[in-house]
């Protein structure tokens, strides 16, 4: 059962395909693509994930403004009705220079309270789904994709795709030039922080930067920062690799139509939608899955949803 | 055809990775050169670090620019560092010509919040507790009339260092043996503060502010830390009643905010 909780199931021998009889739109006894266009204008998870983004960045931005005492600071670190919350890698990155410079010792209580806390949170609801669910990068990031997949549908862009494991390298080489340089390099250059404080603090030029990533991936990679780049994510998804909050599949529902992929971030981790690469009944969505719903949006065959793993063993 | 994808991918992923390694060395050699050449200059009279700021080597790694001292600054005085100044983007400062400093929060509220320690609350705590205690040792059997919290905040805050003042006796107006009459810095600047006589427990605006003195003496009377600080004193020169900063001097900034002259007369040098 552990071993079920911990394993993707990756390395086992493939389940047999599906035949065509058994095919949900077969089952159902509808045409492939009638069952497959059937909830492409579904927006529920998508709705519901940018109201709660858009909120709790207000919130911030209300917070300040109105002087309120709710939601203070900004997602570099915040104070949440008086419980602190720190920035996952501005906080490694923090821990990683003063280990070296022997600073460490005076960081405060409430600078580990918060960073245990967070990591708590985060463990509980699937690491990276704080990527799809606050930051703000993101967001933006997702219109920015809506150009880039119209580009492409008009064949007036060429889709570009990196290796995945680029994202390890920018991980520990920032964590590196943090140490090397003694300054918080990242956070110069950090979407995140760049966005949120711009947001409640006001404009700086880094916007700019920010600007001109989100033309890169409009009109070059898609969603190149949050798929190859963010150490933030990353940090997240080692936080995500347990978490116990994650997306469901289950073979029986699948039609192999590979509509999930099309819109997932990180499309590698739904590697088992595909016709004869499933080795399980039910396979859990990998560590670098935001929980953002997209797939769970548009699936028609509703095999893939929002699930609590190991809840079954418990019950 | 298994081989050949894993293949393609490694490539891929070495050529690639090394484009990512350059960029990063670039985004490293750019932190070093930027931080080389204004970590000198950075720490400035109109750029002083917020009450209890450690050292400035330790201070650009250990901010970790969440803005919360910013947040809770009653009368917001502390700012959070542009784009211009390099590495040290997003880090907190204050323009005391613009808003300074006036303690009117009580209780170095932005020290006491910072998660990081790079605004080092523990002196200051220390501190106070110390006076408290000295201060009910004194009392001895009046004990139970001695308000700790007074005695605490006038203890913590006389030993803010984010500066000292110094005086420009060229443009000086009691170097010149000038008066004052009317609203310091005009009736649109915006900064504000609590005025040592002030009964109120908040800060109000400089602009609503009428003064008429015979000899300027307005940093010398509107300092929240007084004759500890800076008094009034013949010049060596003319006999001219002028200001003299002492060394309990706090670099709070308030005398820079009131100072009627067009350039400031007076300046905080950073510690």
């Amino acid at each position: 059962m552990l071993n079920d909780y911990f394993s993707s199931g990756k390395n086992k021998e493939p389940l047999k395909p599906k035949s065509k009889d058994e095919l949900p739109h077969s089952l159902l006894g509808i045409s492939y693509t009638e069952w497959r266009d059937a909830k492409k204008k579904n927006h529920k998870w998508r709705n519901i994930r940018w109201g709660f983004l858009l909120f709790m960045n207000l919130l911030f931005v209300v917070s300040f403004t109105f002087d309120l005492s709710v939601l203070e600071g900004s997602l570099s670190g915040s104070r949440l009705i008086g419980f602190y919350l720190m920035d996952p890698f501005n906080a490694l990155q923090l821990l990683a220079i003063s280990s070296t410079t022997g600073y460490i010792g005076h960081l405060t209580m409430n600078f580990w309270i918060g960073l245990i806390t967070i990591f708590l949170f985060w463990f509980i609801f699937g690491g990276r789904g704080y990527c799809s669910w606050m930051c703000p990068y993101h967001f933006l990031s997702e219109l920015a994709e809506k150009v880039h997949l119209y580009l492409v549908k008009k064949k007036k862009i060429r889709e570009r795709t990196y290796n995945i494991g680029l994202k390890l390298v920018f991980f520990i080489g920032f964590l590196l030039l943090a140490v090397l340089t003694r300054n918080l390099v990242f956070e110069d250059l950090n979407m995140v922080g760049i966005v949120s404080k711009a947001m409640i603090y006001g404009p700086s030029l880094l916007l700019l930067w920010v600007l001109a990533m989100l033309l890169f991936e409009a009109f070059v990679s898609r969603r190149f920062w949050c798929r190859y780049v963010c150490p933030i994510g990353t940090t997240w998804s080692f936080v995500g690799k347990l978490s116990p909050v994650a997306i469901k599949f289950e073979h029986d529902k699948c039609g192999y139509c590979l509509e999930c992929q099309k819109v997932c971030l990180v499309p590698h981790e739904l590697w088992f939608v595909q016709r004869g690469k499933a080795t399980q009944d039910v396979h859990f969505v990998g560590s670098d899955c935001t929980r953002c719903g997209l797939c769970v949006d548009v699936c028609p065959g509703n095999a893939l949803n929002y699930a609590v793993k190991g809840a079954s063993a418990l019950v | 055809m298994e081989k050949k994808d894993s293949g393609l991918n490694r490539r891929n992923f070495l050529k690639s990775g090394l484009v990512a390694t350059g960029a990063l060395a670039l985004a490293g050699a750019g932190a070093f050169m930027l931080d080389r050449n204004t970590a000198q200059a950075r720490v400035r009279p109109d750029f002083l670090r917020p009450p209890g700021a450690i050292n400035e080597k330790d201070f650009i790694y250990g901010c970790i620019k969440c803005g919360l001292c910013v947040q809770i600054c009653p009368v917001q005085a502390i700012k959070l560092a542009k784009a211009g100044e390099g590495v040290a983007f997003g880090t907190p400062y204050i323009n005391p010509r613009i808003q300074a400093c006036d303690f009117s929060c009580d209780a170095l509220q932005c020290v006491e919040t910072c998660p990081t320690a790079v605004l080092n609350f523990k002196p200051f705590k220390e501190a106070g507790l110390a006076a408290v205690e000295k201060a009910t040792q004194e009392a001895g059997a009046d004990f139970a009339k001695v308000n700790p919290f007074e005695v605490q905040k006038v203890a913590m805050k006389q030993i803010v260092r984010m500066g000292k003042a110094r005086v420009n006796t060229e443009t000086c107006l009691a170097h010149h043996g000038l008066g004052f009459k009317g609203v310091s810095r005009g009736t649109d600047f915006r900064g504000i503060y609590r005025a040592p006589e002030s009964a109120d427990a908040s800060a109000s605006p400089l602009a609503e502010k009428q003064f008429d003195r015979e000899v300027c003496n307005l940093c010398i009377t509107e300092c929240p830390i007084g004759p500890k600080a800076i008094v009034q004193e013949p010049s060596r020169s003319n006999g001219n009643l002028v200001p003299k900063v002492l060394d309990g001097c706090t670099g709070c900034g308030v005398c820079v905010m009131v100072c009627p002259t067009r350039e400031t007369s007076i300046i905080v040098e950073p510690s």
